[in-house]
């Protein structure tokens, strides 16, 4: 049985997706949390002075969806097969370029322009991705509520923690997609997720 | 027998990391290069009216990540085990953070503002990737010359493919990069690669 140990920030941001995976699985791990002050003098302990980083049985390993898809395949939460891998990557990747669009609207320090750039996601970028991961949901999905294959995976679990974090911001977003609802309610049903969620500490982001 | 389809754009782009895999496994598929103007007529063929996107076995998959990973795990380029494959997975994800900044460089249209940027980038961005890179080589490499565990994988493929576009802003940058650019010369002396690189079609980027 491999040790893991999973450091980050105190925040949900990009390492919930395998603290979800972990709840999901049943397994143990480490969830070591920085707050700010505290990093700096761990930073330089991190291969890429970066987080979040897992270290399996004492090996480092950097960059947060390595780590997702690694934990994924792990413990059965990844796909039942090569190409199955390969669905679930392809929503993966569609997820975070959905991420890729929001980060400017949050990066942006002047807060007239940071409002703007925000209405844009909500208004416009956001509608398109979601509008993709329908099209790869209704595609992979077998007929079923998850996306691919009629089983969770970690795609389903990154979508979760996203939409949460997007649905704090703005309550309407989701309710043009009723595919996703679905998929995000089915998700938080699932009984070990449902008691991570309800006892995990609160963090906005 | 599967059957392997890859559409793509007439350039390497984002298509050529997987060209470069069905070239070092010595794997036939049908190589579809649409020009801009027949482009327009199969975009909604594609599930996110983008490319690339694979055919596998008649089922359309999009995300050029998704489709090289799986395409590696196909033909066993993508790492021994699940650790190793996340380690390959976290060269990847670096060597992406690296070409995302340039991207937008290239996206600029004035030429003025090009330059400047170009500048900037070569000054301030490009090295800490390359350092992390190298570190990351010599951290998974087993004291070799690929980037994981001793064996040529999508990882060291995929630098060497996005290696090419760097040179042309510096022909000599690996200089200061030794291990990178004994990695890169290793990648280009594999026969079926070699192969590859002399008969493949000269394009533009």
């Amino acid at each position: 049985m491999p040790s893991y140990k999973l450091s980050y920030f105190n925040l949900r941001g990009f390492a919930e997706v395998s603290r979800l995976i972990f709840a999901a699985a049943g397994e143990k791990y480490e969830d070591v949390r920085y707050e700010r002050d505290q990093w700096p003098a761990h930073k330089d302990e991190m291969p890429l002075g970066q987080m979040p980083v897992l270290e399996v049985d004492g090996v480092k390993l950097p960059q947060s969806a390595a780590i997702a898809r690694f934990l994924a395949k792990q413990f059965h939460l990844a796909g039942k097969d090569n190409f199955e891998q390969a669905q679930v990557d392809a929503v993966v990747d569609t997820i975070y370029d959905l991420l890729k669009a929001f980060i400017p609207s949050r990066r942006e320090q002047d807060e007239a322009k940071k409002e703007e750039l925000t209405k844009k996601f909500f208004g416009e970028e956001l509608p398109k991705h979601l509008q993709n991961l329908e099209t790869l949901g209704k595609l992979y999905g077998n007929g079923g509520h998850f996306f691919v294959g009629n089983q969770l995976t970690w795609a389903d679990l990154l979508f979760q923690n996203f939409a949460e974090t997007f649905v704090g911001m703005n309550a309407d977003c989701l309710n043009n997609f009723p595919w996703l609802q679905k998929n995000r309610a089915e998700v938080e049903k699932q009984p070990r997720i449902a008691e991570y969620l309800k006892n995990r500490p609160k963090t906005e982001i | 027998m599967s059957t392997y389809k890859l559409y793509y754009f007439n350039v390497r782009g984002r298509g050529e990391v997987a060209r470069l895999i069905f070239a070092a496994a010595d794997q036939k598929y049908e190589d579809i290069r649409y020009e801009r103007e027949e482009w327009v007529s199969h975009k909604s063929e594609m599930p996110l009216g983008q490319m690339p996107v694979l055919e596998y076995n008649g089922v359309k998959l999009p995300q050029s990540a998704a489709i090289n990973r799986f395409l590696a795990n196909q033909f066993h380029l993508a790492g021994k085990d699940n650790f190793d494959q996340a380690k390959v997975d976290a060269v990847v994800d670096t060597i992406n953070d690296m070409i995302s900044k340039y991207r937008p460089i290239r996206m600029e249209q004035d030429e003025a503002k090009q330059k400047e940027l170009t500048k900037t980038f070569l000054a301030d961005e490009l090295p800490k990737h390359l350092q992390n890179l190298e570190g990351l080589g010599k951290l998974y490499g087993s004291g070799g010359s690929f980037f994981v565990g001793n064996n040529l994988t999508w990882a060291d493929l995929y630098f060497y493919d996005i290696a090419q576009h760097i040179l042309e802003l510096d022909e000599n940058i690996f200089n200061s990069y030794p291990w990178l650019k004994e990695n890169r010369q290793q990648v280009e002396k594999q026969p079926k690669i070699a192969e590859y690189l002399k008969n493949r079609p000269k394009t533009s980027h």
